[in-house]
């Protein structure tokens, strides 16, 4: 038998084991780069659709049967998300004895107070047409999905009353425009909802259309993600809950920052010793509305003077006085990702004067519980003085509050709408709604620092928050 | 006045409504920044009889008022910045210092001297000394004491004594009468109150009025008012027992910016971009070095700086972390800082509780406070070194284990400032020329750090690097520490009593004639005829101007006059940054540009070849250079410091040696095999008969490729760490990594093969007999440079258990007994400088053991190369390395001799 190999090579392969072995091991080492961007979700090829869509298109609902002729399942995923029925899965809540729902379909916010019996105007931010058919009707049926919505070329498409087109829309090349959304699609409801552009968010507004990276390090860097790299989509689910639309969010349906952010730490050993008690937003985010200003306060009880000059930014007929602010610091609060509290149609008010519409839930002793930006909107909204309840007024419409000025035919118009009794007595009452503060992320250079929140003129209210003083004189938690 | 309270009322009512709305409305704000103690009683302002000042309406005595309660007079005798160098004061004829603090150092910036008693001309006396240095002295000391020790009110005034004198802008001198100006008694206020007035406590001090100075620290604060007859104090700041209230005042620990009122550039992270005045040495510390103590991002400041946007770290990562300048600079007998004091403390007790009571300690606080070791500060040399430092905080050892090797040999040799202030960000200050004035009566200067004039918002900031230099430390240590080195230039006379600088009023009588440069002056220094002196026209470069300039100073009677020329170096402490910002590349010292030997520029121009400033701790061991530029260097030399950094120090001589040795080899080599190349043509081929044995086993051939490939990369690695910046594509950490584990694979395997060769007896082959050993050797010298060429065969046999001829043998023995050893024993040496270095240093330390290690290196790389040229003597020129591989090699076959 004939060796393969001569003799020799087995030595040098001993000797070669013997050096490379010691020196590999001792050898340093750099560590594996963790690249964000390398778990950022793949996204299908565009598939243009200018030769496929043919038409005639004359309303919404027809441009959605041409869209189900391929895409069958898209319609029925959609009616299953919150984007069609704008309401949540049913929660047991301590203070109620049956469980609840909430959504802007049945429940008030801060801003337009409530949708119910405003379907004309609040529609317009509807994923769906046809709701002069009413509720019931609308939402059973597929063909009132609507597609263009989020998958138009937001140039091209506009959506008027009830939630259908606009006037004067070129439905066939609207059609012929889709595409995955961007952040134009996301933006132009959740840029400009409650009534204008940055209205509600504050950290979400007409400027991230064209961000540079001091403005949102992720939208403006060069990867240019959209909304949908950290939303991410499948079937029509979007991940990521609204925290006043919930009372309680499964962990796994939010967005967070370690999708991406895979077991990166800071190099800085004292930064990372936060992590347990600091959410990486209070650092990345110091501030809110960092170009255009949101509102910050909205007083009701002031809408409907007569002869006082309209101006978008601090007072206006049909809606009363208004705080706009930017480039401000959050509000910082203990927070688990859920509600201590939402208000719910037909609750009493808060008792030391304040009603919460939404209250986040933690605090120091929740280990679950990080320190969290929110922003905080102040509003004086209208009540039931008998009742003791928030009323939800009919505004639009032709006999809406809009048109009237009449806060008691707007309740009166309400009541068989919500189902809440008015005594015919109103009053005016301090509501607070918390927002979180999410997106104008801000790259490390530009993050909070020590000082920020520690020493003389740290921004932390460090006994609000359950800390006997400055952790960094008393010890954390 | 009614009136006027309504007013308030209603302004009041305004902004409480405001402020109500504003925290109903708005966000929940943060606390209010007020930190001062609301511990503090209220007490009364006492005068310097002891008296309320409510009644006597005279000025307060902070001695009287605070001694009420604290140890006045403990405190102010424990204070260095209150002595000042009174304590130490005495003239010398032989030194221009007459003390070692601000009252009595000389010092080229501030350049007015203080004139010892007996000078025939009054520079400052000690009153001028207090105007203009008051700002920034906090009283007592000299500036209620004089240097006998006397209270400066008992010293009578007369025009010839400089204590009680005073010399007027006109040149005349007066005498200065203390009674009608007091003296300024130490100030709690500056330092204890939130918001001391110290604009009008200045003011007060450069109107002579010293006695007005402390009570003028609380102009601003609604306590007190000045009014033509004397002081107004307010009564509602004070409570119905007379007492002040102290909420009123803000008492609180010293902050960073009291400290800043005297000390430096302090800026807070909030808000306000920071600028610095740049250059200017009433905030001294930030003048003479550049460091600002600020928490700011350098990126977010208001200075025109280049690459600002890149510079995303904070000016100091220790203000940035909220530390204050007591939490290092602390009273030493706080008992809340009892753990540092117990160094002396015997070697078994870790902790000793008998510490001073709180009440004992707020009574007798003591104010010589915890200090370091800078250049610049030499008064209470007994404290220096007592401050907590950069290692009774951090661990570098657990802090550097993740990346730094050899973390001892680094941290003996190398300061922490001098990788973490790896850059000073404002302008300092380089050079002041003194020999030449500007109209102004201000010298030549020049600031580094900044591209044009300083302060113009035009001027684009650089920064500049600090230089390395070696300080010794009071516990004898010597350390690298970063520094900035100020150059200054100035005439000096022999008065009476000695060496003194020209005052300015003369410089200005030499060089000014109403305000404006006397004609000669002009016509001495103007080169390009304009009848006006620009800046760059204005320096002594040539001995024309010095002799017009040296001649006009004569004539106003000064004697021996000279240049001189002093380079001082002042520490850089703060400024620190974390590690990422840090000096974190091994190259950046460790290799041809090494920051060890970064040259540092002192002056554009150089009246004079200054001396390095030897009253101070560092070791200037450094050649001060003219360069090309015509500018003058200081060029630093670590070698002249017992500091060796591989990859930049090397000794040129012991190079050249190895490389001499090396290339000789090499042409000897090539001469020899072209020899043997022709001669071989000449020969008839295969006449030697060769058989084949097997001549050497499994073992040798490994442990002897194993050697070779070690060698081979230990001196490739080893090049590389000598000469790294030919070298650009290694990491010299990784090429010294595997520099260390290969070496440890030779000597493992040398060991073995030792006891190998031993438990085998086969170490007889490489020990040379000696009965005989020249001839044999002769013999086969003779083979090499004759026989070879003519095709005859080697004179001895190769057999397995012989396979070595004499020269052979006496090589290796050479080899495996002297260099191998040594090399072994020096390089291990230098490894464990980290772990041992008290073996390395008793040899020399690096800088004997390094050069040794490269010339041994050199040795063997000549080795090899000789050697694998004599493997080429063989039957055929590649049989012999053909047997190292498979063990079977060709041999010449010798007749069996008839004498055998």
């Amino acid at each position: 038998m004939k060796k393969r190999f001569p003799s020799w090579t087995v030595g040098l392969l001993g000797i070669l084991l013997l050096i490379l072995v010691p020196v590999i091991y001792y050898l340093p080492r750099t560590q594996a780069s963790n690249d964000p961007a390398s778990h950022l979700p793949i996204k299908p090829v565009h598939v243009d659709h200018k030769d496929i869509v043919k038409g005639e298109f004359k309303t919404g609902q027809d441009v959605t049967r041409a869209c189900l002729e391929c895409h069958k399942d898209a319609a029925t995923e959609l009616m299953k998300t919150t984007h069609w029925t704008w309401e949540s899965k049913a929660f047991d809540v301590p203070w109620r004895t049956e469980p609840v729902t909430i959504g802007k379909i049945n429940q008030i916010n801060n801003f337009c107070i409530g949708s119910q019996g405003n379907e004309n105007k609040c529609m317009s931010c509807h994923a769906g047409y046809g709701w002069e058919q009413g509720k019931e009707t609308q939402q059973a049926n597929p063909e009132n999905v609507d597609c263009l919505a989020c998958h138009a070329d937001s140039g091209s498409y506009g959506k008027g009353l009830f939630g259908n087109p606009a006037d004067g829309i070129d439905l066939l090349a609207a059609a012929q425009s889709v595409r995955a959304p961007t952040r134009e699609n996301c933006g132009k409801c959740h840029f400009d909802g409650g009534g204008g552009n940055g209205v509600k968010h504050g950290d979400l507004d007409e400027s991230l259309y064209f961000p540079d990276k001091n403005l949102d390090i992720h939208m403006g860097s060069d990867l240019n993600m959209q909304c949908t790299d950290c939303h991410v989509t499948k079937d029509h689910q979007i991940l990521g809950r609204m925290l006043a639309d919930n009372y309680t969010i499964d962990p796994k349906e939010q967005v967070s920052c370690e999708q991406c952010h895979v077991n990166q730490k800071h190099e800085d050993e004292r930064i990372n010793t936060h992590l347990s008690a600091v959410a990486c937003q209070t650092c990345h985010i110091p501030a809110i509305a960092l170009e255009d200003p949101t509102k910050v306060t909205w007083d009701w009880s002031q809408a409907g003077q007569e002869g006082r000059t309209d101006d978008h930014f601090t007072y206006l007929k049909i809606k009363g006085e208004f705080v706009y602010d930017k480039n401000f610091a959050p509000t910082y609060l203990w927070f688990n990702g859920n509600n201590e509290y939402r208000y719910i149609l037909g609750d009493p008010l808060g008792k030391d004067g304040i009603t919460y519409i939404n209250k986040p839930a933690g605090s120091i002793e929740d280990s679950t519980a990080k320190i969290f930006p929110f922003k905080l909107h102040i509003a004086k909204q209208p009540y039931d003085v008998k009742n003791n309840y928030l009323l939800q007024p009919v505004t639009s419409g032709k006999d809406g509050f809009w048109t009237t000025f009449d806060w008691n035919s707007a309740f009166k118009l309400a009541e068989p709408i919500t189902g809440l009794k008015y005594s015919g007595e109103y009053g005016f009452t301090e509501t607070y709604m918390y927002w979180t503060t999410t997106h104008m992320v801000q790259s490390a250079d530009k993050a909070l620092q020590c000082d920020s929140c520690h020493g003389e003129s740290g921004r932390m209210d460090w006994t609000a928050l359950g800390y006997p003083g400055d952790p960094i004189q008393w010890g954390g938690r | 006045m009614k009136k006027y309270s309504y007013m308030i009322f209603a302004g009041l009512l305004i902004l409480s409504l405001a402020v109500g709305i504003g925290t109903a409305l708005a966000a929940p704000k943060p606390d209010s920044a007020a930190q001062a103690s609301t511990l503090h009683p209220d007490f009364k302002l006492l005068d310097q009889d002891g008296v309320n000042v409510l009644e006597s309406r005279n000025a307060v005595s902070t001695m009287k008022t605070c001694g009420q309660c604290h140890d006045t007079t403990f405190i102010a005798s424990h204070a260095f910045h209150s002595d000042l160098g009174l304590s130490d004061y005495n003239a010398k004829s032989d030194s221009l210092d007459t003390s070692n603090g601000l009252f009595g150092q000389w010092n080229p910036l501030t350049y007015r001297y203080l004139s010892p008693a007996g000078d025939e001309r009054l520079d400052l006396s000690t009153a001028e000394w207090l105007m203009t240095n008051g700002e920034r002295v906090v009283g007592g000391g000299p500036a209620t004491t004089s240097r006998a020790g006397k209270s400066l009110s008992d010293v009578t005034p007369s025009a010839t004594n400089p204590e009680s004198a005073i010399l007027g802008q006109d040149g005349k001198v007066s005498a200065w009468d203390w009674n009608k100006s007091g003296t300024m008694e130490m100030n709690c206020f500056l330092c204890h109150l939130e918001t001391p007035d110290t604009a009008a406590r200045a003011d007060a001090i450069h109107a002579g009025e010293f006695g007005n100075a402390n009570t003028a620290t609380l102009f601003g604060l609604n306590i007190v008012e000045s009014s033509i007859d004397g002081f107004v104090w307010n009564a509602e700041a004070f409570n119905e027992n007379g007492e002040l209230i102290s909420d009123a005042l803000g008492i609180q620990d010293p902050t960073n910016a009291n400290c800043a009122t005297c000390h430096g550039e302090v800026h807070p992270n909030s808000g306000d971009p920071l600028t610095v005045n740049q250059c200017d040495v009433n905030s001294p510390q930030t003048a003479t070095t550049g460091q600002v103590v600020s928490g700011q991002r350098i990126s977010a400041s208001g200075m025109n700086l280049a690459n600002k946007d890149e510079l995303d770290r904070s000016w100091d990562i220790h203000a940035e972390r909220e530390l204050q300048c007591t939490d290092c600079h602390y009273a030493l007998n706080n008992p809340a800082r009892a753990s540092e004091l117990q160094g002396s403390n015997p070697e078994h007790l870790v902790y000793d509780p008998r510490t001073l009571d709180i009440n004992e300690y707020l009574q007798r606080p003591d104010h010589n406070f915890a200090r370091g070791q800078s250049a610049q500060y030499n008064v209470a040399p007994d404290f220096k070194g007592t401050m907590r430092r950069c290692e009774n905080c951090h661990d570098a050892d657990k802090g550097h284990a993740d990346w730094l090797p050899s973390i001892k040999t680094h941290m003996d040799a190398v300061a922490c400032e001098t990788c973490h202030i790896p850059q000073m960000y404002a302008p300092a200050i380089q050079s002041y020329d003194w020999t030449v004035i500007t109209p102004a009566g201000q010298p030549v200067e020049s600031c580094r750090g900044v591209d044009g004039k300083p302060n113009n918002i035009i001027s684009l900031v650089t920064g500049y690097t600090p230089v390395l230099l070696n300080r010794t430390n009071i516990d004898g240590e010597t350390l690298l520490a970063p520094y900035n080195l100020i150059t200054s230039f100035y005439w000096v006379y022999d008065d009476a009593n000695g060496k003194r600088p020209v005052r300015l009023v003369d410089l200005e009588s030499a060089f000014l004639e109403n305000g404006n440069y006397a004609s000669d002056i002009v016509a001495a220094f103007d080169a390009n005829n304009d009848g006006k002196l620009s800046s760059k026209e204005l320096v002594i470069d040539s001995s024309a101007k010095e002799d017009v300039v040296k001649g006009k100073l004569a004539a106003l009677g000064l004697n021996n006059l000279s240049i001189e020329g002093m380079v001082q170096p002042y520490s850089i402490n703060h400024n620190v940054t974390r590690g990422e910002n840090a000096v974190n590349d091994c190259k950046s010292c460790h290799g041809a540009d090494s920051r060890m030997t970064q040259p540092i520029k002192l002056a554009d121009n150089a009246p004079v070849m200054p001396v390095f400033d030897i009253g101070n701790n560092v070791n200037g061991t450094g050649e001060i250079v003219k360069g090309e530029d015509g500018a003058l260097y200081y060029q630093p030399n670590p070698s002249k410091d017992k500091l060796y950094v591989f990859g930049s120090s090397r000794v040129n001589w012991i190079d050249w040696l190895g490389a001499l040795m090396f290339a000789a080899s090499l042409l000897g080599v090539i001469t020899h095999g072209t020899m043997r190349y022709f001669s071989s043509k000449k020969q008839p081929r295969g006449e030697k008969r060769t058989e084949r044995i097997y001549m050497y086993e499994s073992y040798r051939r490994f442990w002897h490729w194993l050697q070779t490939i070690t060698i081979v990369i230990l001196l490739f690695t080893g090049l590389i760490i000598h000469r790294p910046d030919i070298f650009g594509a290694f990491s010299f950490r990784g090429v010294v990594t595997v520099h260390n584990v290969l070496a440890v694979i030779l000597v493992l395997n040398a060991a073995l093969s030792l006891f190998y060769h031993i438990t085998t007896e086969r170490i007889r082959e490489f020990i040379p007999h000696p009965y005989g050993f020249f001839d044999d050797a002769i013999v086969q010298a003779k083979y090499y440079i004759g026989g070879i060429f003519k095709g005859e065969g080697h004179p001895f046999e190769k057999l397995p258990t012989s396979r070595m001829n004499p020269i052979q043998k006496a090589t290796y023995f050479m080899i495996l007994n002297v260099l191998l050893p040594l090399q072994i024993i020096t390089g291990a040496l230098m490894w464990s400088v980290q772990k041992f270095p008290q073996f390395a240093n008793a040899l020399g330390g690096l800088p004997m053991l390094a050069p040794f290690h490269s010339l041994v290196a050199w040795l063997f790389a000549t080795f090899i190369l000789v050697h694998v040229y004599m493997t080429t003597t063989g039957a055929t020129p590649l049989e012999a390395m053909r047997g190292m591989v498979t063990g079977y090699e060709e041999v010449e076959v010798h007749e069996k001799k008839d004498e055998g």
